[in-house]
């Protein structure tokens, strides 16, 4: 079963996007800002990063470019998701390390469809 | 009369649940319902809230954080005795010592805070681990210093009783060689007396840790979990400043960094997570 | 090689500061190449009202963390108008990180920030409103709820509405539930607004 990592300090997101995932059988975990990330990350290698923007002590950014340089920590794919809709902020994303991009609020089938295509998995 | 609360609903123990987990990092599982929700309303009782609302309304916005403290209180466990959470000795001397002496480029010793010193536990296991448990002791001087706040536990760390209970984690051999029973409990021997120094410092006077500086390795395990965000934040500035560029931070098990500072950057080692200030020439 | 004791009195070092720390040289030593001299100064600089401008100026472009902590600190702790309309400029910073600094200091200026609330709720630009809504969540002010319920009243985008729902699925009370309601009918295809709102309006039933 695969394993997928919230990061997001919004208690209500997070359980929102747990909801959607668990009910596409994966297993969530959950992480309040970049830097409780980066801890569980060290303790299990996860197969998939959700990862908010604005969060408090580690932002997104600085999450995903301590995720991608790190040479301890096991990589995995990250889906970004961000307020901002501007193609710049994508590119930032994408420079950060994210493989995709998502704007809030996030839509189930769209979230489902971008964790099956990270993880490698058939779309259906 | 108004009954007070005799029972927390789902919704209200959810609720909770976030706001602990945002505030300390501590996540209650389901399974813990009993557990929380017995002390939840156990403090409901005690401030006459009357009510789950009321009592989440007040703990929330009491401006002294004094509702909070207890409740962190009741909900962690605070026993203080040798080898507590020993994972992190280990790491001390498997991995975090050998990294020290391994980019160390002056003369002085290797010097280790712990804090708050409570009755000297902590300061006397770093000691006896130093002395049993890493070779590297007979090639490097290493200073203990172990602080608290508070004049009378200092008296009683110094001084080296302790209860059956508090030596129960401590090695058979350990035992027998650094500590002697008496009618009183065991005392631990002088060697170890002598190996540690204990200071009296409030962590939240800018002046009086101002002089604490330069050390390699610091321990401040279950203290912060207790202070608010803003007090956090300055002790951990604290932190930063008294560490060399390169020292190692630990907090208790259940704490993290994550809710306090941006400051330290997390090491994973095999026996433990520990937190470095960043420099020191070690990438 | 041993254990060493050496007494408090000489294991506290005492740090000798030879240099005058007026506000000049204070604010000088902020250019300093040496990060540990910045973080002194920026640090020192906490009881000097007139160095908000100065320490603002510095949190724009500091990259080392633990010089920019010490300097958001000494601006939270002057907290005069300069330092708090500076902090309010930073949340419409381009940088992530100078962003969610500025929303944790402003939580530690409650008095300051609250008549700044009404105005940053309304911000043209939907982010600061999202950041506006981050720094409630620890404001102690009486008409917080009211502002969430104005908020999700009349607020255009979704995302705003959806930071304000997150909050009041905490702090929300029956005075917030028609207006979640209407939220819901506001929003029918928005299925994250029907979670949230769904989960704030179950709370406060069961509350």
């Amino acid at each position: 079963m695969s394993r997928i990592l919230i990061v997001d300090d919004a208690a209500t997101v997070r359980m929102y996007h747990r909801e959607i995932l668990e009910s596409a059988g994966h297993g969530v975990d959950e992480a309040f800002n970049g830097m409780e990330a980066l801890e569980k990350a060290f303790m299990i290698g996860y197969d998939l990063f959700l990862v908010d923007v604005n969060m408090p002590k580690l932002d997104g950014y600085a999450f995903l470019r301590e995720l991608r340089s790190h040479g301890e920590l096991p990589q995995a794919p990250a889906i970004m998701i961000s307020t901002e809709a501007e193609a710049i902020d994508q590119n930032k994303a994408y420079e950060a390390g994210a493989n995709l991009y998502l704007v809030k609020p996030t839509r189930p089938d769209v979230l489902l469809g971008y964790v099956r295509l990270l993880l490698g998995e058939p779309l259906q | 009369m108004n009954a007070t609360a005799t029972a927390i609903s789902q919704d209200d123990f959810q609720k909770f649940q976030e706001y602990f987990y945002r505030k300390t990092g501590i996540r209650f599982e389901d399974s813990k319902r009993y557990f929380v929700d017995k002390r939840l309303l156990e403090r409901i009782a005690a401030t006459a809230s009357n009510d789950f609302r009321n009592y989440f309304a007040m703990l929330r916005f009491e401006a002294s954080g004094a509702e909070m403290q207890q409740l962190i209180n009741l909900m962690t466990v605070n026993e203080t005795y040798f080898f507590r959470e020993e994972y992190q000795f280990e790491c001390l001397v498997e991995s975090i010592l050998p990294e020290i002496v391994a980019r160390k480029q002056h003369d002085g010793p290797i010097r280790i805070w712990t804090i708050p010193s409570s009755s000297g536990e902590e300061a006397y296991t770093i000691a006896m681990c130093l002395l049993e448990r890493w070779s590297g002791i007979d090639r490097w001087d290493v200073e203990i210093l172990s602080s608290d706040i508070d004049t009378n536990i200092l008296v009683q760390a110094r001084a080296g009783l302790y209860s059956a209970r508090s030596v129960q984690h401590v090695p058979e051999n350990y035992l027998a060689k650094y500590f002697r029973r008496t009618a009183k409990g065991f005392q631990l021997d002088d060697t170890l007396r002598n190996a540690v120094e204990f200071s009296r410092v409030n962590l939240q006077d800018a002046t009086e840790v101002r002089p604490y500086r330069n050390f390699d390795v610091i321990f401040c395990r279950n203290l912060l979990i207790y202070f608010d965000d803003q007090s956090r934040k300055q002790a951990a500035e604290t932190f930063f400043d008294a560490l060399r560029p390169g020292g190692f931070m630990l907090l208790g098990h259940s704490e993290s960094m994550s809710r306090m500072s941006a400051l330290f950057q997390v090491r994973k080692f095999p026996e433990a997570i520990v937190y470095q200030r960043p420099g020191g020439g070690w990438v | 090689m041993a254990l060493v004791k050496v007494p408090t009195a000489k294991t506290a070092e005492i740090e000798s500061r030879s240099e005058v720390r007026d506000l000049a040289g204070l604010q000088a030593k902020l250019a300093d190449p040496d990060p540990g001299a910045r973080r002194w100064a920026a640090r020192d600089l906490a009881a000097h009202p007139a160095a908000s401008a100065a320490l603002l100026a510095l949190v724009r472009t500091e990259e080392d963390v633990s010089v920019r902590e010490v300097a958001l600190s000494s601006l939270t702790r002057i907290g005069d108008e300069v330092a708090v309309a500076g902090l309010v400029d930073c949340l419409r910073s381009e940088d992530a990180r100078l962003r969610n600094e500025a929303i944790e200091a402003m939580k530690s200026l409650p008095e300051r920030v609250a008549p700044l609330m009404r105005g940053l709720l309304r911000d043209p630009d939907p982010d600061v409103r999202i950041l506006a809504i981050n720094v409630l969540e620890s404001l102690r002010h009486a008409d917080v709820e009211l502002w969430l319920i104005s908020v999700i009243e009349s607020e255009p985008m979704a995302t705003v509405c959806g930071a304000a729902v997150d909050l009041l699925t905490e702090t929300g009370t029956p005075r917030s539930r028609d207006s979640l309601i209407r939220l819901t009918q506001r929003f029918p295809d928005e299925p994250y607004i029907q979670f949230a709102a769904g989960l704030a309006l179950k709370r406060i039933a069961t509350a």
